[in-house]
C-alpha cells in the first residue's frame, strides 16, 4: 500500500511541476506599492505585454517596500526594480549589485493632516517647520514605519528638524501600506507623509487636507541588477528598461490618472510628456 | 454600511456582467485551492492511516505536532516556501516562484496538518478490529483502505472541507510566493487586499462577496455529499 500512495504523492507532484510550464527566462520586476496601488504598474505591464509578445508570459512584476525591493535585488531574486529611495540606489549601484540607474517620474512628498490643523502646520513653509509644530504641540502624527521610500524621507525629515520622534505617545507607526496609512491617518485625525500619486487617489475617501509639500521631489528610478554579478535575465530587463523610458512608456505615465482624478499622478522624467504641468527637477 | 450594499451590488454586477478578470480570479481561486485540497487529502489521509491503524511508537507526539500544524501561520509557510523557491534557494531550479504551482504548495502546507489531524482522529474513531476483519474477509489492502474511509466518511469529509477552507481563505503565503500577479496568480483574497491598498473599498467588498458565495457552493456540494444517504 505504501508503494501505492508514494506512486500518488509523485503523481501530484508532477501535476504541480507541470503547471509551472513557463519557467526559465522570467522577467521577475520589483515595483515600489506606491506604484501598483495608484493602478500605474498594471497599465505599463499590460502595454509592454502588447508590444513585446514574446516577452508577455514571463512578466513577474512584483509589488512590496522598497527596502525589501532593495533586499531582493542584492540577492538576485529580482532582474528590474522600479523605486524610490535615492539614498540606497546609490549604494546598490556603487556596490556593483545595480546598473544601468534611469530616471522614470517624480511627483511630490506631502504633509497632510485633519481639516481643523491643530498644529497650524498650513502657515509654516518648510517641511521641517511643520513636523517641530507637530512635535511641540504632540498632535499625532502616523509613520509607515516599514522602511518604504515614504517612511525614510519622513525620517530624513524628522533629521532636518531635529528631532526623535520614535517613541514619543502622539508618534505611531501604522506598519502598512501608503493607502492603508492615509485611512489610519483620516480616521485618527492625525498628521502623515503621503506621495501626492496616493493622496490624489485616496483624497476623496480622506478627511484630511494637504499642508506643505516637500521641497525634494519623490523620484521614482528604474535600476537594472548587474548580470554580470546575478543571474538575472539581462535581456528581458534592458527591454523593459527601453520601454519605460520610450516616448510610449513616459506617455502612458504622463497620461495616467488625469481622465479619473483631473490631474496627473506622476511627471515623467524624459521626453514624450507634453501635457507635464512642472519641470523635472534636476538632481 | 452602506458599503456593504455597494459592494454586495458590485459583486452582482461584476458576477452579470461576465467580468472576465473576475471570473478569471475566481476559477484561479478554485483550482488552486482544490489543487492543494487534493494533495494534503492524498498526504494526509496515507499518514492518518499509518498513524490510526498501524499506531506506532511516538504516536502522541506526532499528533501533538500534526495539531500545533493546524496552527501554523499561512505568513510563516509562504516565507519559507518563498525561501526555498528562491532563484538562489534550494529549489529555485523549478522556477516555481511567482507562479500558480508556488501557491498550491504553499496552500498544501497549510492544508495537509489540518487533513491530517482531523483524519487520524476520524479514523480512530472506527472499531479497532474492523480493519482487521475486512483484512480477514480477504480485501486487499487498497479496498480495506476504501471501505475504511468510507465507513469514516461524514468525519473525512469535514477535514476536506477543513482544509479547503484553510487553503482558499488564506492570503498571506498566496502574496508572498504568488506575488499577486495579475492574469497569473491574482487569487480572491489577494486581489481584495490590492483593491483595499488601492482605496477601492467597493470593488473589495464585491471580490470578498464572491469568495464568500463561492466557499459556500464548494461546501454545500460537499455536505450534499456527506449527508447523503448511504446507498445500499
Amino acid at each position: 500500500m505504501a508503494v501505492g500512495w508514494l506512486a500518488l504523492v509523485s503523481l501530484a507532484a508532477l501535476a504541480v511541476l507541470s503547471m509551472a510550464s513557463c519557467g526559465g527566462d522570467d522577467l521577475v520586476i520589483g515595483v515600489s506599492t506606491s506604484v501598483r496601488d495608484t493602478g500605474l504598474l498594471d497599465e505599463l505591464v499590460d502595454e509592454f505585454k502588447r508590444q513585446r509578445p514574446d516577452q508577455a508570459a514571463t512578466v513577474k512584476p512584483v509589488a512590496a517596500g522598497s527596502g525589501q525591493l532593495i533586499e531582493l535585488a542584492l540577492r538576485g531574486e529580482v532582474d528590474i526594480l522600479i523605486i524610490h529611495l535615492p539614498g540606497a540606489e546609490a549604494k546598490l549601484i556603487a556596490d556593483g549589485d545595480g546598473i544601468d540607474r534611469r530616471e522614470l517620474m517624480h511627483n511630490f512628498f506631502a504633509l497632510v493632516g485633519p481639516p481643523d490643523d491643530p498644529a497650524r502646520a498650513q502657515s509654516t513653509l518648510t517641511m521641517a517647520e511643520a513636523l517641530k509644530r507637530i512635535a511641540a504641540t504632540e498632535k499625532t502624527f502616523i509613520s509607515r514605519g516599514d522602511n518604504s521610500g515614504t517612511h525614510l524621507r519622513e525620517m530624513a525629515l524628522w533629521r532636518q528638524a531635529g528631532i526623535d520622534p520614535v517613541g514619543e505617545s502622539w508618534y505611531q507607526e501604522s506598519g502598512a501600506g501608503q493607502g492603508q496609512s492615509l485611512l489610519v491617518a483620516s480616521d485618527k485625525g492625525a498628521y502623515t507623509l503621503v506621495d501626492s500619486g496616493t493622496f490624489v487617489v485616496f483624497q476623496e475617501r480622506l478627511e484630511l487636507e494637504l499642508y506643505v509639500s516637500d521641497e525634494e521631489p519623490n523620484q521614482y528610478s528604474i535600476i537594472r541588477v548587474n548580470p554580470d554579478k546575478h543571474g538575472v535575465n539581462e535581456a528581458a530587463a534592458l527591454a523593459f528598461a527601453e520601454f519605460l523610458t520610450s516616448p510610449a512608456g513616459q506617455r502612458i505615465i504622463a497620461g495616467f490618472g488625469l481622465e479619473k482624478y483631473g490631474e496627473p499622478l506622476f511627471v515623467p522624467a524624459g521626453p514624450g510628456s507634453d501635457s507635464e504641468p512642472a519641470a523635472t527637477p534636476e538632481r | 454600511m452602506e458599503l456593504i450594499w455597494d459592494g454586495i451590488r458590485e459583486a452582482f454586477r461584476l458576477i452579470f456582467t461576465g467580468n472576465a478578470e473576475v471570473y478569471e480570479i475566481a476559477f484561479l481561486s478554485l483550482a488552486v485551492s482544490g489543487a492543494a485540497t487534493g494533495i494534503a487529502l492524498i498526504i494526509g489521509l496515507s499518514i492518518a492511516s499509518f498513524l490510526a491503524f498501524r499506531a506506532p511508537p511516538g504516536r502522541t507526539l506526532a499528533l501533538s505536532l500534526l495539531n500545533s500544524g493546524m496552527a501554523l501561520p499561512p505568513v510563516v509557510v509562504g516565507l519559507v516556501v518563498a525561501v526555498m523557491l528562491w532563484r538562489t534557494g534550494p529549489l529555485g531550479q523549478l522556477h516555481l516562484l511567482y507562479t500558480p504551482a508556488a501557491i498550491v504548495i504553499a496552500q498544501a502546507v497549510i492544508a495537509t496538518p489540518v487533513v491530517t489531524a482531523l483524519s487520524v482522529v476520524a479514523l480512530q474513531t472506527l472499531h479497532p478490529k474492523l480493519r482487521l476483519q475486512v483484512l480477514a474477509l480477504g480485501a486487499s489492502r487498497w479496498q480495506a483502505a476504501w471501505l475504511l474511509f468510507r465507513e469514516a466518511r461524514l468525519p473525512l469529509i469535514a477535514a476536506a472541507m477543513a482544509g479547503f477552507g484553510a487553503a482558499i481563505s488564506e492570503v498571506g503565503a498566496s502574496m508572498m510566493v504568488g506575488g499577486n500577479i495579475k492574469g497569473s496568480t491574482r487569487t480572491l483574497t489577494t486581489s481584495t487586499v490590492l483593491e483595499v491598498s488601492r482605496g477601492n473599498l467597493e470593488a473589495a467588498m464585491a471580490l470578498a462577496f464572491i469568495l464568500l458565495v463561492l466557499v459556500y457552493a464548494v461546501m454545500l456540494t460537499l455536505t450534499i455529499v456527506q449527508q447523503r444517504r448511504r446507498a445500499s
